[in-house]
């Protein structure tokens, strides 16, 4: 078995949000945007106490860092040892299907995309993991808002981006 | 066990020490329970593929849905065990405010940029974790934008959210009857996963590095 089926997934998801949540286990929600701040302001050397923001994020920037090593961790090694996935690769498969063959093209839109895609999450204050997932667990009305506009930008921009016809 | 503490220092190690040293105390699990928490998340989207960019910029394309299913049916059992976790003192809620602005320009960016790099901030470093370094260029980027967030954060980015409408959960919409709200929600929501066409994009890439007989593109043929 080199994939687990979606229900799977979701079930699995699930187990650990609710371990999250749990005061037996974090006593918070699972977030993965606001470890990208925390880190960009470790990289360029910011100091904490002169940025409000970093001030503001300095707790969950740290719980959400050491998850992250752990994601990476466990990331890396399900795909050498179960999905055998890993390899190094410069552009998707699908990228080359629907889009173009152009590296270059792919390397600039994905560093534009990361790049707002993170100032997109900040401001709305949460992504797929802190809003969607997270958020709508606790059925906030903020997440179902995020949810409900990134669900219907995803289907637009994916029509509009992507050659969706050929094939 | 020797606990070493390094509460001094700017240079990037002893900031990273300071990032494990925050995590010990500030009381939201135990260093290693972050750190193993990491591992499962980063295992479940792995194994179940939902890192590729022909899953989220599939679903954009309408070509694959197993991300929104796995989404849903996830929001859908948790909402109803966590509401009764809550209930039962073994949890807290944490609801993020209604920022209108916030929430829907940023939502606008967030997705647009998830169709285009076909991950999201949770999906991008499992998928740079198994050697695409187009998304490590994603995260390089992102670095950047979380840079330039946290600059002008005072300046602009603060005003452009706008001011918070409170925090509201769906049940207060329904007093009295919450219990009945909460099933109903992760049931309806449950049902949504599970009726979504089941749609899927392979990548041939990863698909010819399997056994033939371990490929799930054969075997549903």
């Amino acid at each position: 078995m080199n994939r687990l089926p979606w229900w799977m997934g979701g079930i699995l998801m699930s187990g650990l949000l609710l371990l999250t949540f749990s005061i037996y286990g974090a006593d918070r929600p699972i977030g993965a945007s606001t470890y990208v701040p925390y880190f960009a302001g470790i990289i360029f050397d910011l100091d904490p106490e002169k940025y409000s923001y970093l001030k503001h994020i300095a707790n969950p920037g740290a719980w959400e860092g050491v998850m992250l090593f752990g994601a990476l961790f466990g990331g890396f090694v399900t795909s050498v040892f179960i999905t055998k996935s890993f390899r190094i690769s410069l552009i998707p498969t699908g990228w080359q299907k629907y889009k173009n063959n152009s590296v270059v093209s792919r390397l600039l839109w994905s560093f534009f995309s990361g790049f707002i895609m993170i100032i997109g999450a900040r401001l709305a204050g949460g992504c797929t993991s802190g809003h969607f997932m997270s958020g709508m667990s606790q059925m906030a009305i903020s997440s179902m808002i995020f949810g409900t506009v990134v669900l219907i930008v995803v289907i637009v921009t994916g029509r509009l981006f992507y050659n969706v016809k050929e094939k | 066990m020797q606990v070493v503490v390094i509460t001094e220092g700017e240079d990037i190690l002893s900031r990273i020490a300071q990032m494990f040293e925050n995590v010990i105390h500030q009381g939201h699990g135990s260093l290693a329970l972050v750190f193993l928490i990491g591992i499962i998340f980063g295992g479940i989207i792995q194994y179940t593929r939902v890192d590729k960019f022909e899953k989220i910029a599939g679903f954009a394309m309408l070509k694959d849905t197993i991300v929104p299913k796995m989404l849903f049916l996830a929001v859908g059992l948790t909402s109803i065990g966590l509401y009764f976790m809550i209930e039962a003192g073994g949890a807290h809620y944490h609801i993020k405010p209604i920022i209108w602005q916030g929430l829907v320009i940023g939502g606008i960016l967030f997705g647009i940029s998830m169709a285009i790099l076909g991950k999201c901030p949770g999906t991008g470093p499992v998928s740079i974790a198994e050697g695409r370094i187009d998304v490590l260029i994603g995260a390089i980027g992102g670095l950047l934008g979380g840079l330039v967030f946290t600059l002008y954060y005072d300046d602009f980015f603060k005003p452009l959210m706008g001011e918070s409408a409170g925090k509201l959960i769906l049940t207060e919409f329904f007093p009295g009857h919450e219990h009945l709200v909460v099933l109903i929600f992760g049931i309806v929501v449950s049902i949504i996963a599970v009726v979504i066409p089941k749609k899927e994009l392979f990548d041939e890439a990863d698909l010819a590095q399997l056994p033939e007989d371990e490929r799930p593109d054969r075997k549903q043929a």
